[in-house]
C-alpha cells in the first residue's frame, strides 16, 4: 500500500521554501535581487542596482591593493568582537561589530547625525557602507581598530578599542522609530533616534536595564552583532 | 579464487519477508541530493546579509531563535509520540499518531523561514567549527526530512528504516538548535 500524505507534506514544505525565498528577494534592499544565484554571472549592473555586499567587496578591491589581489582572506579578527570609541576631535562616537567575516557599524554624533553600515571582513581590513552612501574603511592595528568614515561631505578618522561589556553597540526598533546607542568604556551612552526623516538625540540608555519608552511605546535595546540585518 | 554461485538474498534473513530495500536506497539518495544541493547553493550564492524581519521581534536573530525553539519543542513532542507508536512508552490511542503527524508538519513549516534566512542572508559559512557544524547540519536536516517523508509513503520498507530516518531528523534539529539558539543565548 502506498500513502500520499507525506508527499503532500513535502510539497507544502517546498512551496513554503519558494514563498519565503520570493518574499526575501522582493523585499530586499534596493537591488538585492542581484544577489540571486542566477545573476552572479551577469555583468555588474549600475552601482545603484548592485547588492550591498557586492558594493562593499568592490570598494574594498579598489581601495586596498592587498585585497584586490586576493578576493577572500581569512579574518584576523576575533570571531565575535565589538570596537567602540570616539571619532577624532570627539566629533561623534563609532562602534564596529564583527562576527565571523561579517561586520556592522554605527556612527552617531548624539544629536542628529547617524549612519548604520554593513560590510565584510577581509584579513585585517573591514569595509562597510550604508544604504545612503556613507563608507567606512578600517584596519586592525594591534588590538586597536583604526579607520576612516566618509559621511556626507565629512571625513572622520578614528582609532578605537575593543569594547568590554556593557560597552558596545545597541539598537532598539519600534513601529516607527529606530534608535542606536554606542556605550563607551566609561559606561556613558551616545545615541540618536530616527523617526522617518527626523533624527534627534536618543533617550538615555542604561545597559543593565535596556528598556526605553518612545512615544508611549516600550522598546528593548539589543546588542548588535556583526551579522545584524540593518 | 573461483566464484561459487551463492544465492544472494534480497533482504537479510532477519527482516520479515516482503520488505524491500530498494526504495529505501532511492529515498536515501534523493535525501542526500537535497542536502548536497542546499549546501552547494548556500556556498555559491552571495549572502544578501538581509532578509525580511518577522514582525514583533527586535532583531532577526531573536525571531529565528524563537522559531527554532518552537521547532525544537515540537520535535520533542515527535520523539515522545514516536516512542508511544513503537510501544516503548505507554501512550496508546489514535490521537498519538495524529499528534505525531501534525506536530511534525507544523515543526517543519515553522523551520522554513529560519532556514531560508540562514541560506539566503548568511549562506554556508566555514569561519569556525560551530558555523561549519551548523551549516552542515542545516543541509543534513532537510535531506533527512525528505528521506523520512519518502520512507513514509511505503509500507514495505524494512522495520528499521523509519526509526532510522526519524532519528536522523531528530539528530539534525538538535544539532542545529545547539549550534544556533544555544550559542545565541549563551
Amino acid at each position: 500500500m502506498k500513502h500520499r500524505s507525506p508527499l503532500f507534506t513535502l510539497a507544502a514544505v517546498a512551496v513554503a521554501f519558494i514563498i519565503m525565498f520570493t518574499v526575501d528577494v522582493l523585499a530586499g534592499p534596493p537591488g538585492a535581487s542581484s544577489a540571486q544565484p542566477a545573476d552572479t554571472s551577469a555583468p555588474p549592473a549600475p552601482t545603484s542596482a548592485t547588492s550591498p555586499s557586492r558594493q562593499v567587496s568592490k570598494t574594498a578591491a579598489t581601495t586596498t591593493s592587498a585585497s584586490a589581489s586576493k578576493s577572500t582572506e581569512e579574518s584576523m579578527f576575533s570571531k565575535k568582537v565589538v570596537y567602540a570609541g570616539h571619532t577624532d576631535h570627539r566629533s561623534g562616537a563609532i562602534a564596529v561589530a564583527v562576527l565571523g567575516n561579517q561586520s556592522a557599524a554605527y556612527f552617531c554624533d548624539g544629536r542628529s547625525i547617524e549612519s548604520w553600515l554593513r560590510g565584510a571582513v577581509e584579513g585585517a581590513d573591514i569595509s562597510l557602507r550604508s544604504k545612503d552612501g556613507a563608507t567606512l574603511q578600517a584596519s586592525l592595528d594591534g588590538d586597536r581598530l583604526k579607520g576612516t568614515l566618509k559621511i556626507k561631505n565629512d571625513t572622520l578618522k578614528f582609532e578605537i578599542n575593543e569594547a568590554e561589556k556593557p560597552a558596545g553597540l545597541y539598537r532598539a526598533r519600534g513601529s516607527r522609530t529606530t534608535i542606536g546607542w554606542i556605550v563607551l568604556e566609561d559606561g556613558s551612552a551616545v545615541g540618536v533616534q530616527t523617526n522617518g526623516a527626523d533624527s534627534t538625540p536618543a533617550p538615555e540608555l542604561h545597559p543593565e536595564n535596556p528598556q526605553v519608552t518612545v512615544n508611549g511605546e516600550s522598546l528593548d535595546a539589543q546588542p548588535v552583532n556583526g551579522n545584524e540585518d540593518l | 579464487m573461483a566464484s561459487i554461485p551463492v544465492p544472494v538474498p534480497e533482504v537479510s534473513p532477519a527482516e520479515p519477508s516482503g520488505t524491500k530495500i530498494g526504495p529505501v536506497v532511492i529515498a536515501f539518495a534523493i535525501g542526500t541530493a537535497v542536502s548536497f544541493g542546499l549546501g552547494v547553493y548556500g556556498r555559491l550564492h552571495t549572502p544578501s546579509g538581509h532578509a525580511v524581519n518577522i514582525a514583533g521581534f527586535s532583531t532577526g536573530a531573536a525571531a529565528k531563535a524563537f522559531l527554532a525553539s518552537v521547532v525544537m519543542a515540537l520535535v520533542l513532542v515527535q520523539t515522545v509520540t514516536a516512542m508511544g507508536l513503537y510501544g516503548r512508552i505507554p501512550l496508546r490511542g489514535a490521537w498519538v499518531g495524529t499528534v505525531h503527524r501534525w506536530s511534525g508538519r507544523l515543526a517543519v513549516l515553522i523551520s522554513v523561514p529560519v532556514a531560508v534566512h540562514c541560506l539566503y542572508a548568511l549562506g554556508f559559512q566555514t569561519y569556525d567549527g560551530r558555523v561549519i557544524a551548523h551549516s552542515l547540519f542545516g543541509c543534513f536536516f532537510y535531506g533527512a526530512f525528505v528521506f523520512k517523508m519518502l520512507i513514509l509513503t511505503r509500507d514495505d520498507s524494512p522495520n528499521w528504516a523509519l526509526p532510522l530516518a526519524g532519528g536522523l531528523v531528530l539528530t539534525g534539529i538538535t544539532a542545529l538548535w545547539v549550534t544556533g539558539v544555544l550559542w545565541f543565548l549563551v
